[in-house]
């Protein structure tokens, strides 16, 4: 009750300043679609916010510098040796500060899972066709904020200055410098000069705790801008048409979900933070560029491109009487063109199309509704599989006894074989699930297969364009009854006019209220063009659904609200308790 | 409505499993922990007596009156049983005079360090003639080695004796594993990949002695480091760092991971990680239309 009265007020005398209610009231009325396939994008973020928090704690302790310093703490092995600054004080913050272990872990595990969920984010939208117009520009800033979180994830695997990431950065250091006529410049740019430099860890270091997480943040605010302004797109369903959007509100619905998923991000890291070791730089050593360490990868993230550096032969060539060094095309080119493509992605596909596609979609494909890229995407995928593969080679060849370059060739072979034989297969898979309707995949039958292995009306098997009747939408009651569909008005007793629509299937009730009958109609034309539209009575108050899950939504916070004010007490009364001297 | 609730209880199973595995931390192999391979055995070489094994009481029988048949009784009985168990189970490849066939290497001059550490390690005698043998359990007791060393060494003098492994510093233990060993033993002592599908073993079954014979004689692939090269100091620095490494002594971090590196760390991520994110959004997702 009091805490309901003081928000009550403190929102009062707020709005009274600055005029926030009618911005809010929009926002928190914006729609989520219920997917769970929209929610990796918010795992990386959420991510992010891990990383940043506990970043901020490592901060604190870390030492980014190669100065030579005498290690004295709590790790035995270590006491009293002479190592670099940056080595010396992750030890010690691993093992002499108070939690500091399970933060550095944890830090390290959400890098690896907040590069995971931009992935998985990433195919959600390649695979659904969300980058179409009008979403090129964030389809752009995600691929960017890819880029940085890779760029970002090395370099804070690199300071600690151990001798796994110095291996690492080493042969960055040398893919870089086999970029013709400008490589070495750009790693002297870079490092300061010959590898190693001191210069190199205060400068990763900067970049790494500074510059990239502040753009970072700043496109992360570009990207969830734009996601506002242009609304999330949606899967093709009942009632959903390219100008609305089908979802739970923000609030308090969608909030409650969201916050879920916050506390399970949380939840995830700290657990695998506090149970999983993860880079024990204490045994891998400081770097010194006289030894070695094997095996030695790099984190998941990158292992695509030591795979390709270790799957590529060696081919040295010369231009102009120019030497190009073998890690050129696997390292440089490679990766550039993994990048360029991502980037081009959009356009390129636009361009491909028979009939120039310059709609704008707001209604996503169904993966199966495009079988040319379900293959495109597959085959690249297990090109990627396969170079990770090829980053731990001489763990699988240890794995399966056999030598190591026998290993390698088998990837190599893999490595033409496996993307195009998957590729087939994907694209045949979705082909047959695109012509046998809405099934799913364990319901194929090898007939299915069969008639989408014929190549008759579709020639060469081009993906169908825009007006393609999906599947999804066969859920849709039959043109005979769609007369069914229509849209309901009224008024409520706040004076406040309402709409929903309605079919056989579905009843989808307006997120916003409006001033006067006009205005909601010409809302529900926006969404549904011209349904019927007539008054029905005010249904139970706002359709029930909101209302309770507000109530609920309430209930939790004031019971949260408790629990954390018990815990405060009882934390205060622990330490006084501790204070007090023994009697 | 049942199954769902099934579907969920089974979910939740699943989770506080994962959970649990994740907290039980690494599960020690047989063998793992207690450097003394035989229960049975009596105490582990003399030389090692100065650098006290963690578990395995020491027998109580006399050298030299192992749990094998009792020796027959002969003039000397320790060499008649070298002798004996030489002719049965080593002469086959090695040679009745340990000069060597096509199936196996001379013996002559090897020296005790090696013999013992072939023999202590389980490599010898081999059960399939494999490229590489691996550490296993010693297929003879500690008295019975003892007197396989002594008759190898009647053929042919010569060659590095069982070194005497004290207690050595361990940062200077640690600066030289990191040095001479890490390269193919990995800094983690959990071994590595060398050419031609040979690898660099594991070190955490490996007791101090065996670790300080494996510096003197360089089986395998490995060089040999004799005393100019690393002293007796450094070696007992080594042997003590290699005990400090095995076992979970060192994983402070939790569950050790197979101490393999970034890519079983990427596995977990993909596979515990984020598997169970992606679980949780769907059933987060799931609940939405409710």
């Amino acid at each position: 009750m009091i805490t309901r009265w003081l928000s009550g007020r403190l929102a009062r005398s707020l709005d009274d300043r600055l005029r926030v209610a009618p911005v809010l009231r929009r926002a928190l009325a914006k729609v989520f679609p219920d997917h769970w396939s929209f929610m990796f994008g918010e795992i990386a973020l959420y991510s992010f916010v891990v990383l940043v928090l506990t970043g901020v704690f490592l901060t604190l302790f870390f030492e980014p510098s190669t100065a030579d310093t005498v290690y004295s703490g709590a790790y035995a092995p270590l006491d009293g040796s002479r190592t670099s600054a940056a080595y010396a004080s992750t030890v010690r913050l691993s093992f002499d500060v108070r939690a500091g272990l399970l933060m550095r872990q944890t830090h390290h595990w959400s890098a690896l899972l907040f590069v995971g969920a931009i992935v998985l984010h990433l195919l959600r939208v390649f695979f659904t066709g969300a980058y179409r117009r009008p979403r090129e520009i964030n389809w752009l800033i995600g691929v960017t904020m890819l880029a940085l979180a890779l760029f970002n994830g090395f370099t804070g695997y690199s300071i600690p200055d151990d001798l796994l990431s110095g291996t690492g950065l080493r042969i960055l250091y040398s893919v870089t410098q086999s970029i013709p006529l400008v490589g070495e410049w750009l790693v002297f740019l870079a490092a300061g000069g010959e590898f190693p430099t001191a210069e190199l860890v205060p400068r990763m270091f900067v970049s790494h705790v500074l510059l990239v997480p502040a753009v970072l943040a700043a496109l992360i605010a570009a990207h969830l801008g734009i996601l506002l302004r242009q609304k999330h797109s949606q899967f093709p369903g009942p009632g959903r048409t390219e100008n609305n959007v089908v979802g739970s509100r923000f609030w308090p619905s969608y909030t409650v979900r969201t916050l879920a998923l916050f506390a399970w991000v949380l939840a995830v890291a700290f657990a695998l933070g506090g149970l999983a070791q993860i880079n024990p730089v204490w045994i891998y050593g400081p770097f010194d560029p006289a030894q070695a360490i094997s095996p030695a990868q790099p984190d998941w993230y990158v292992a695509w491109g030591d795979g390709a550096l270790r799957l590529f032969p060696a081919v040295e060539f010369r231009v102009f009487g120019r030497l190009v060094p073998s890690p050129f095309l696997p390292g440089v080119v490679f990766g550039g063109l993994t990048f360029a493509g991502l980037y081009l992605w959009p356009f390129l596909e636009r361009r491909r199309r028979r009939r120039r596609d310059r709609l704008a979609h707001q209604l996503l494909d169904p993966p199966r509704a495009h079988p040319a890229r379900i293959g495109f995407g597959v085959g690249v995928l297990a090109l990627f599989a396969v170079l990770l593969a090829a980053a731990a080679d001489d763990i699988l060849a240890r794995i399966l006894r056999l030598p190591v370059l026998h290993v390698l060739s088998i990837l190599r072979v893999l490595a033409l074989a496996l993307p195009v034989s998957a590729g087939v297969v994907a694209y045949l898979v979705a082909r047959a699930l695109r012509a046998g309707g809405g099934r799913g995949i364990g319901e194929l039958t090898r007939s299915d297969v069969r008639s989408a292995m014929r190549f008759g009306s579709r020639a060469g098997g081009v993906s169908t364009g825009v007006g393609d009747p999906s599947p999804v939408a066969t859920a849709e009651p039959a043109a005979g009854s769609h007369d069914a569909a229509r849209i309901e008005l009224w008024r409520d007793p706040d004076g406040l006019w309402r709409w929903r629509y309605r079919d056989a299937v579905v009843v989808l009730a307006a997120s916003q209220a409006y001033r006067s009958r006009p205005e909601a109609e010409r809302a529900a034309a926006t969404a549904y063009g011209d349904l019927p539209a007539r008054e029905v009575a005010p249904s139970g108050g706002r359709t029930g659904e909101p209302a309770a899950m507000r109530e609920r939504a309430g209930r939790i916070a004031g019971r949260a609200g408790g629990y954390l004010a018990l815990a405060a007490v009882a934390l205060w009364r622990g330490r006084r308790a501790r204070r007090r001297p023994p009697p | 409505m049942v199954t769902a609730t099934r579907a969920d209880s089974a979910r939740r199973l699943a989770v506080f499993l994962a959970v649990l595995g994740l907290a039980a931390g690494p599960v020690p192999r047989p063998g793992y922990a207690a450097p003394v391979p035989d229960p049975g055995d009596a105490a582990p070489a003399p030389s090692s007596a100065s650098q006290p094994s963690p578990a395995g009481p020491p027998s109580p029988t006399a050298p030299g009156d192992g749990p094998g048949p009792p020796a027959a009784p002969a003039p000397d009985p320790v060499a008649s049983r070298g002798a004996d168990l030489y002719l049965r189970t080593c002469a086959s490849c090695h040679g009745p005079a340990g000069e060597g066939s096509q199936r196996g290497p001379s013996l002559v001059g090897v020296g005790p360090a090696s013999v013992d550490f072939q023999l202590s390690t389980g490599r010898m005698p081999v059960d399939q003639e494999t490229r590489q043998p691996p550490h296993r359990r010693p297929a003879f007791s500690a008295a019975d080695i003892r007197a396989l060393v002594a008759y190898v060494d009647s053929l042919g003098g010569g060659g590095p004796q069982i070194p005497t492994v004290g207690p050595g510093d361990l940062r200077e233990g640690r600066e030289l594993f990191l040095a001479n060993c890490a390269a193919c033993h990995s800094a983690t002592g959990g071994g590595a990949t060398l050419t031609n599908g040979l690898v660099a073993p594991s070190l955490d079954r490996s007791t101090p002695v065996q670790v300080a014979e494996a510096i003197r004689v360089g089986p395998g692939l490995m060089p040999a480091f004799p005393e100019n090269v690393l002293g007796p100091e450094q070696v007992d620095a080594v042997a003590g760092y290699v005990q400090h490494l095995r076992g979970g002594r060192l994983d402070r971090g939790g569950a050790s991971l197979g101490r393999l590196g970034p890519i079983t760390e990427g596995l977990v991520a993909w596979g515990i990680g984020l598997a169970l994110l992606v679980g949780v959004v769907r059933w987060l997702g799931g609940r939405a239309g409710r």
